[in-house]
């Protein structure tokens, strides 16, 4: 536990807690795209921008990243935080003026968004790339780097369609519905991969995809016979 | 350089213009207020992390920026909302500007993107680089950027003939300069096989050099001060790790040249240059006097800190690709003309230097076995020869391998191990981490004492008289200088001596005229610094043979550098090397911000029992998940320069 002051009031931090974490806790609204309260912080939106007092100045730092320690004080609701998520929100809708939950949070971060027609962009936000790392641990989905030398004109997410297993999770947790799955005829599509659909043994309803029974089969030591049943009927 | 016209470097504005924002403020720049020279080029105006400098009141400052932006797009990763998007906005803005479509309007939202930019980006090529001099631009060159339109300067600027370099605290810092903050972000994207292959493009060796390595890059580190330096070493060793399991090669020549070149030597110098010189097409030969490559790497550092299989690796992949390793094969004579008649066009000397340096005291004349010199110890153990333990040693020296002597002394089983070393802690040349290593492991280490004879018992080292020293004033090396204490003289009882004072080449294969016009003052080789020829026409030369002992990195830069510098050579080219950086602080930046703080990843250490029981590797390495966690730490402080 750690003491330490949000917005004038003491509380105690849970150690390793992050000040993001805690000044939900105290219901302050702290706008973010790129973060999920399971997976590891990424600090990519600069949405979550609060200040910090560091040797007696007031300086700005991702709140999601930052954790909260014994004597720190944070401002979360200074013209300073304001303008600076403005800011990162306002080039985040330069970028992706089509994009609804870009559009939405410009909005009400005080961007002045104009109407125009839906689109689903990707904005780079890593949750997928983090899910299927930390939570499914396939890595088909990667960032592709960029820098010195590196001839990538766009940044993008690389998808590694030998190592995905078809399990929907990145669909799941995108926020813009640029991954796209798609069901149908014992099939599902996603990242224009196609999987065949297990049926279910007893109720015959398709209820996952076989490689994702075979990758399951093959982390758990479980025969893949064993896990022909859907949940329902288990 | 006399005067600037104008100067922002440091964020110190100088403006000695007789018009414009500011002008006629200050004088003539304070000296070393920023870049005189790039490596005693002149140049007309240039744009950087820290600022623009303006020397030819000429300069298209708008055409320069623009440029700036351009180079510096490529270099933003652009994984956080702000850095990426904010120049390409600003780069938006600036060609209306520069088609007649601004206002001064245009100028305010800039800046505010700028600072945005510069506070609150993820990383710090974002907070320090990506933007910043464009502030300083805009704010006084306003002027140009509003007429911009009217002299049509965005399309001059495509054509106008603009250099660029990157460097950061780490890369320069590191003699190969190899691209750290980029391989540190592939292995935090997951991606270990490409950060191994952008680390090989000029670390040939990065599992020997990602556990060997003296680091100086973690010196540089900008996170140095706040929370430790990331682990920058061991970063590199993860990614050779992981590779072990996969087992990639090395990309093969796209074509072959009809040449063949001559290396003599297959240690890191010997071995980098065969690599870049075979991926160049080159037909390549390497003569290596000992029965196993890696000169020091096998031969020096031991097993405990690089087990040989991963050296033995390295050098496997590098001969899968066609160099022609021959071992056992001495080069007696190093005569231009015999080589030429065997076929090869070039010859790259790279023979190091193995030679042990007397320590100067007496008795130290008489052969013997129980006085060796530090370089013969190692690379008798190293060889397979049989070392009889004897109750005690002493080892006179302070570098790495009076360390690495020591340390094998304990494993081998000698009771008492002693370093006697003539300077105090701080002057010992030897790193850090093996000093506190081997004193954990039981080494005696003796500051400030130096032999002064060794004394004889029926033909067997008895003892060691030795004199104490203080120190004065600081020698030529900038370390304080040794001097002995009247009357201090005392014995310290021992059975072997071991002298590790320094190494020097064996340059026995000189010939004729070459062994006066191709040797130094130091008993090294004398080449050019930069092309690494000498002054015989076809011989080229790298390594510790020309810098004397030095270490793996420094060995394999030159490597590196003569590979390029022998084809350059071959094609009729000049050879012209990239920017040093030399003179410029790349440490400072405007503002850091607030730096989240974050613990470095931990690795495991061998117990000090189970050390001594045998040669088992001391230092664990980072998995992928530590890899990629420490990987993330990094502040990618990539530092632009842009110049005309």
């Amino acid at each position: 536990m750690a003491k330490m002051i949000i917005n004038g009031h003491e509380i105690e931090a849970k150690a390793g807690a992050t000040v993001l974490e805690e000044a939900r806790k105290l219901n302050i609204d702290i706008p973010t795209l790129c973060y999920h309260k399971d997976l590891s912080s990424f600090g990519a939106c600069r949405l979550c921008t609060v200040e910090v007092k560091i040797k007696g100045k007031w300086q700005l730092a991702a709140s999601c990243q930052t954790e909260a320690a014994a004597g720190m004080e944070v401002r979360t609701d200074t013209d300073n935080v304001r303008e600076s998520r403005k800011l990162a929100a306002s080039l985040l809708y330069f970028r992706y003026p089509q994009t609804a939950v870009v559009r939405d949070m410009a909005a009400k971060l005080g961007v002045d968004v104009q109407a125009a027609a839906d689109s689903r962009d990707c904005i780079l936000c890593g949750l997928c790339t983090r899910t299927c790392h930390e939570i499914v641990g396939v890595d088909a989905l990667k960032f592709k780097d960029r820098g010195l030398a590196r001839d990538v004109e766009e940044p993008k997410i690389e998808f590694t369609p030998s190592t995905c297993i078809g399990c929907g999770s990145c669909a799941f947790v995108c926020p813009t519905g640029f991954v796209r799955m798609e069901a149908g005829d014992g099939k599902r599509i996603i990242w224009d991969k196609v999987f065949k659909m297990a049926s279910c043994s007893a109720c015959g309803r398709y209820f996952a995809p076989v490689e994702q029974l075979e990758f399951i089969s093959r982390t758990t030591g479980v025969p893949v016979s064993q896990l022909m049943t859907c949940v329902s009927c288990r | 350089m006399n005067t600037v016209a104008f100067s922002s470097w440091n964020g110190k504005i100088v403006d000695n213009r007789t018009s414009g924002n500011g002008a006629g403020k200050t004088k003539k720049p304070a000296e070393g207020s920023c870049p005189v020279s790039l490596d005693g080029r002149s140049y007309d105006a240039l744009m950087g992390w820290n600022g623009l400098v303006v020397v030819d009141p000429k300069t298209d400052v708008v055409a320069l920026t623009l440029a700036y932006i351009e180079e510096a797009r490529k270099l933003s990763c652009g994984e956080c909302s702000v850095c990426m998007i904010g120049i390409d906005r600003v780069r938006d803005i600036l060609q209306g500007l520069s088609a007649g479509k601004g206002s001064s309007q245009d100028i305010t939202e800039i800046e505010d993107i700028v600072k945005g930019v510069m506070a609150n980006s993820k990383c710090n090529f974002g907070r320090a680089s990506a933007l910043t001099p464009v502030l300083d631009s805009v704010k006084y060159f306003q002027d140009s950027f509003l007429e911009a339109g009217k002299t049509a300067t965005a399309k001059k600027g495509a054509e106008k003939n603009f250099q660029s370099a990157v460097t950061a605290p780490c890369m320069k810092a590191c003699p190969a300069t190899l691209d750290i903050p980029g391989y540190i972000e592939l292995i935090r994207n997951n991606k270990f096989k490409e950060s191994l292959e952008l680390v090989r493009e000029r670390c040939i060796l990065p599992g020997v050099i990602g556990r060997a390595c003296t680091h100086p890059c973690e010196s540089a580190c900008v996170r140095k001060d706040m929370d430790g330096s990331l682990a920058i070493r061991l970063l590199k060793r993860a990614a050779a790790d992981q590779d072990l399991q996969g087992g990639s090669a090395l990309s093969v020549p796209k074509e072959e040249k009809k040449e063949k070149i001559a290396v003599i030597g297959a240690g890191p110098a010997g071995l980098a240059a065969a690599y870049h010189l075979r991926l160049l097409g080159y037909g390549v030969t390497i003569f290596e006097a000992l029965p196993k490559g890696g000169g020091m790497a096998a031969v020096g550092i031991p097993d405990y800190r690089l087990p040989k299989d991963i050296l033995n690796h390295e050098i496997d992949l590098i001969k899968r690709m066609g160099v022609d390793i021959r071992y056992s094969s001495k080069v007696d004579a190093l005569n231009a003309a015999d080589f030429q008649k065997q076929g090869y066009a070039a010859v790259f000397t790279a023979i190091g230097a193995h030679v042990g340096t007397k320590i100067g005291c007496k008795g130290e004349e008489i052969a013997s076995d129980d006085v060796v010199q530090g370089a013969d110890f190692l690379w008798g153990l190293s060889l397979g020869k049989k070392t009889k333990p004897v109750d005690r040693v002493v080892i006179i020296g302070g570098g790495n391998v009076a360390l690495d002597c020591a340390r094998n002394c304990l494993r081998l089983g000698f009771k008492s191990v002693e370093i006697v070393y003539r300077r105090s802690r701080v002057e010992m040349p030897g790193s850090k981490e093996e000093i506190e290593e081997a004193l954990h492991e039981g080494v005696k280490l003796t500051y400030l004492t130096a032999p002064v004879g060794i004394v004889r018992k029926a033909g067997k080292v008895a003892a060691i008289e030795c004199i104490k020293m203080k120190l004065g004033e600081p020698d030529e090396s900038g370390r304080k200088r040794p001097i002995p204490v009247k009357g201090s003289e005392f014995s310290l009882k021992t059975d072997m001596v071991i002298a590790a004072t320094g190494q020097k080449p064996d340059l026995g294969l000189l010939t004729g005229k070459d062994k006066g016009t191709l040797t130094t003052a130091w008993g090294t080789i004398k080449v050019d610094p930069v092309s690494y020829s000498t002054a015989t026409a076809r011989i080229f030369a790298g390594g510790d043979c020309v810098s004397g002992p030095a270490t793996l990195i420094e060995a394999l830069n030159m490597g590196n550098k003569a590979a390029k510098s022998i084809d350059s050579y071959l094609q009729g080219k000049t050879f012209v090397d990239e920017l040093s950086f030399e003179g410029i602080d790349v440490d400072r930046q405007r503002d850091m911000g607030f730096v989240p703080p974050a613990k470095s990843e931990e690795v495991k250490f061998l117990d000090v029992a189970e050390r001594l029981k045998g040669f088992a590797e001391v230092e664990g390495g980072f998995n992928a998940d530590a890899a990629m966690k420490e990987a993330q730490r990094c502040l990618r402080c990539y530092r632009l320069m842009v110049w005309q």
